[in-house]
């Protein structure tokens, strides 16, 4: 709407910037006509017109400049501007400048045609013939003086005034007068009463008449016509002037006038030959340079409108381009260029329809992944996603609290570079990746090492992904730490034998013994000596070993038992202070008890946790074959955002054999020549009955280290 | 005349700018100037100078008609305002030469004398010689003020030919004028 405003004023502005040089132009052509009143102002309007030629010419730079500008930032539609407005310069100029060039030449041979040779001798002829015509009647008016003055000369000084009236009346001539030598009036006639001063000559016929006797000239009077006076000396005794004045008869001063006049002009315009070629070639040119200016003015207005909606459409798909959708032109005409510019809001609107689409969907898209990802982040499987080359994509949380190590600080690198910073980590790193390697299909397997914590147990499955058109893109690995799940299998499987063997065994072993005793008993009296030493020896063997799998059993329905009978609140420096005390009086060995300061209380039963402690110094101590250092170290630790009690025991015997780390807390497990193997497996049992862990501190390079973290309360 | 024919359209905005600064030879010369009181009218006289120009002397000859304007001023000092213009007497002669009398005719376009002669100096020596040509009533000055005359003589450009004017506004030949000259008035 704005623009519509605009654009009247400009076309109308237009119009009367048209109509004024034209006025203007049309002022000035006129007054290049003589006769014009308009030549008074002549200068003014060459000056205006001058001057609006400067500002037409300062309109058209200034365009020019701002064009130039412009193509020099690439300004939408300066270079279609730059070739509409270069055409139509070069259309217009070239036929002005054509047209320019002939009417000059015209115009210039026009004004010599008028001047020739022919003309300019006949003129010069014209005006000696009319100079020679009247020399010739000056020579007679003269002749006719003479005569007059010839009867003068003779009349006597009384009668003279009658005589010259009389003499006058005869002749020719208008006016004579007598003067003396010293030029003083004698006598006058004239044929008009009203001069009462007769005419006086000048001084250079005083001059002439004095010494030449004679004197003729012709002077126009001040009616316009021809008077010739004519001067003589008038001889005698005493020297007299006459003068007598004629008038030239008016048809002959007419003849004399129109020849003098055609004359003066042909001299005129001989004169003013160049300065009217001059200022004919200004006023041709000052049309021609303001017709153009304004031309060329208006064709930059004109232009600049029309490119306007192309330079819009520019802007607009460079706004497009970069990003910014949606762009609504206003339409300005209903011309081709309106419908482009409404094609082109369509489409931009069409554009930022789909962006939104596209966004909507990308933010579903993000919004699924993020819920999967959580999803992923929270499942206590971990899982570890790679790319073609094997590199590790993503990785969730559970994949770091099963391996111990930030995989997810991993990403981009391949599983054996992370085997080099964590060699724990070596064998089960590089069974994945054989299977990442060798395998394009679903794959499952159990793998087991030893990690920080001890030993893990882990169960595998690989799947790699394939993107639509059936290209391997990758794969992802799921594991679940299944060490706590096999455990729990195996004590179960235990925890079920020991109850058979304490009901399917233990039950015939009272009758087995009893028989033994009786067979002993009603046996003895009765047998030889010799025998009866054999019988004694032979049901104290069957009593002794039937004793031995009584308590075998008890020790299996022990560990079948559940541990954690109670639950109480137990200072854990208190309850390991109070076993060793059991332990001091042992011969041989050092106990060393270190422990921080502020433990908290762990929860539990302590008698099952004595056993714990029974057992592990026990096993310390015979680790130790009586003579050596045990330590026992009491921390306090977090983990995950809970209070752990650490409880480490050393000792510096002989260490753990690695091919009996894997399994030393299973039971039936024993390097001790005696023992059930029960020993470790029970206190593992009784430690995870209590929410805690045991593992073997694989730090400790001498002797074997076992670590025991209990939660605190 | 030919010097023109070169020029032509190559006259342009310097040309101009030349024209419209002031010019040092000057072609008319005030040579002495009075204003005289008489009988309690103050009548001016003056003697010039004219220098005409080639091209003036050849447009002359060629039978275009100069007109000459001869501008007296008497102002009025005033030390608080610009000065006060208190009368003005313009004098314009026209000079032309008449080929089949072989005269230079000057004509007093005030008193529409006119007066021939048979050379141009004498022509020139009328429009030269100015005497007691009344200019203001001597009552019309204040006893008490200081008063100044001025006389300025120049060739009317906008009288000549219409062709002849684009040269004649940008050519030095046709800047025939002479300075303001200005000179105190006795009481």
């Amino acid at each position: 709407m704005a623009i519509e405003k605009i654009k009247l004023p400009v076309s109308v502005s237009v119009v009367i910037l048209f109509a004024l040089i034209l006025v203007l132009l049309q002022l000035m052509s006129s007054a290049t006509q003589a006769s014009s009143e308009l030549s008074a102002i002549y200068s003014w309007l060459l000056l205006i017109n001058i001057l609006g030629s400067v500002i037409l010419l300062a309109l058209v730079g200034a365009n020019i400049y701002s064009l130039v500008r412009e193509l020099k930032k690439r300004e939408a539609g300066s270079r279609l501007t730059t070739r509409m407005v270069s055409l139509f310069v070069v259309l217009s100029l070239v036929p002005a400048a054509v047209v320019f060039y002939f009417s000059m030449q015209f115009l210039h041979q026009g004004i010599d045609s008028w001047f020739n040779v022919e003309i300019d001798r006949a003129m010069e002829d014209a005006l000696e013939l009319s100079q020679a015509s009247l020399n010739q009647r000056m020579r007679w008016n003269l002749k006719q003086t003479q005569q007059l003055a010839d009867k003068l000369r003779d009349a006597p000084e009384s009668t003279i005034a009658l005589e010259m009236e009389n003499l006058r009346e005869n002749s020719d001539a208008s006016e004579i007068t007598l003067f003396s030598r010293q030029a003083h009036i004698i006598a006058s006639s004239s044929s008009s009463p009203g001069d009462i001063l007769p005419s006086w000559p000048d001084e250079q016929g005083w001059l002439q008449v004095r010494q030449n006797a004679e004197f003729v000239t012709m002077a126009p009077m001040r009616d316009g016509g021809l008077m010739i006076r004519s001067m003589v000396l008038v001889g005698g005794d005493e020297p007299r002037y006459l003068q007598a004045l004629y008038r030239v008869p008016v048809r002959i001063t007419d003849l004399a006038d129109s020849v003098e006049f055609a004359f003066a002009r042909y001299q005129e315009m001989h004169f003013l030959r160049d300065s009217l070629k001059l200022s004919f070639s200004l006023a041709l040119s000052l049309v021609l340079l303001m017709s153009l200016l304004a031309a060329i003015w208006v064709a930059f207005i004109s232009i600049r409108n029309i490119i306007a909606p192309v330079r819009q459409l520019v802007r607009g798909t460079q706004a497009v381009a970069a990003g910014q959708y949606g762009q609504q032109l206003p339409v300005m005409a209903q011309d081709d260029l309106g419908f482009l510019v409404e094609s082109f809001n369509q489409m931009s609107q069409r554009i930022s329809f789909a962006r939104d689409e596209t966004r909507r969907a990308g933010l579903e898209v993000e919004n699924q992944r993020a819920y999967l990802e959580t999803i992923l982040a929270n499942l206590t499987a971990g899982v570890i996603s790679f790319d073609t080359e094997n590199r590790i994509k993503t990785s969730n949380q559970a994949a770091f609290r099963i391996f111990h190590i930030p995989v997810s600080r991993f990403i981009g690198q391949t599983l054996p570079e992370i085997a080099q910073s964590h060699p724990e980590l070596i064998e089960p790193l590089k069974v994945i990746q054989r299977f990442l390697e060798q395998t394009d299909d679903i794959w499952q397997h159990r793998l087991a090492f030893l990690g920080l914590n001890g030993r893990q147990e882990l169960l595998c499955r690989g799947t790699p992904l394939f993107s639509q058109d059936g290209l391997r893109v990758g794969a992802v690995v799921v594991f679940d730490d299944v060490t706590d799940l096999i455990q729990a299998q195996k004590n179960a499987a235990w925890g079920e034998v020991a109850r058979r063997l304490a009901h399917e065994i233990k039950n015939p072993l009272t009758p087995i013994q009893l028989s033994a005793e009786r067979l002993r008993h009603k046996l003895a009296n009765k047998l030889e000596t010799a025998d009866v030493d054999i019988l004694q020896r032979s049901t104290q063997t069957i009593v002794q070993q039937v004793e031995a799998m009584k308590e075998m059993v008890d020790d299996f329905s022990e560990y079948a038992k559940p541990a954690k009978k109670q639950s109480v609140d137990i200072d854990p420096a208190l309850l390991v202070q109070e076993v060793l005390t059991l332990y001091t009086m042992q011969a041989g060995v050092r106990f060393k008890l270190s422990q921080d300061s502020g433990l908290l209380n762990i929860n539990g039963d302590p008698v099952s946790l004595r056993q714990v402690l029974h057992n592990l110094i026990k096993n310390a101590i015979e680790a130790v074959e009586g003579r050596g250092q045990i330590d026992i170290n009491l921390h306090r630790v977090q983990k995950n955002n809970a209070d752990f009690i650490e409880i480490g025991f050393y000792d510096d015997g002989p260490g753990i054999r690695e091919d009996h780390l894997e399994k030393i807390f299973e039971p039936y497990v024993t390097t001790k020549a005696k023992g059930t193997g029960l020993g470790l497996a029970i206190v593992k049992k009784i430690i995870e009955e209590h929410g805690g862990a045991i593992w073997v501190d694989l730090n400790r390079k001498t002797g074997a280290g076992f670590i025991i973290q209990l939660p605190a309360v | 005349m030919h010097a023109l024919s070169s020029n032509k359209l190559s006259l342009g905005m310097p040309a101009l700018l030349l024209w419209l600064l002031p010019l040092a030879a000057m072609a008319v010369e005030v040579k002495h100037a009075e204003l005289v009181p008489v009988n309690g009218k103050y009548l001016f006289s003056a003697d010039l100078d004219y220098q005409l120009s080639d091209r003036a002397v050849a447009a002359l000859q060629s039978g275009v008609p100069l007109f000459w304007d001869i501008k007296v001023l008497v102002s009025q000092y005033r030390s608080y305002l610009w000065n006060k213009e208190i009368a003005g007497r313009d004098i314009r002669f026209r000079i032309q030469y008449k080929a089949l009398l072989n005269l230079f005719q000057v004509r007093n376009e005030s008193s529409s004398n006119t007066y021939s002669f048979s050379t141009l100096g004498a022509a020139l020596n009328l429009m030269s010689t100015l005497r007691n040509i009344y200019v203001v009533d001597a009552a019309a000055l204040a006893d008490d003020e200081n008063y100044f005359a001025a006389v300025k003589v120049k060739l009317d450009r906008d009288a000549l030919p219409l062709p002849l004017r684009p040269a004649a506004y940008t050519n030095s030949q046709w800047y025939l004028a002479s300075d303001w000259y200005e000179w105190p008035l006795k009481k």
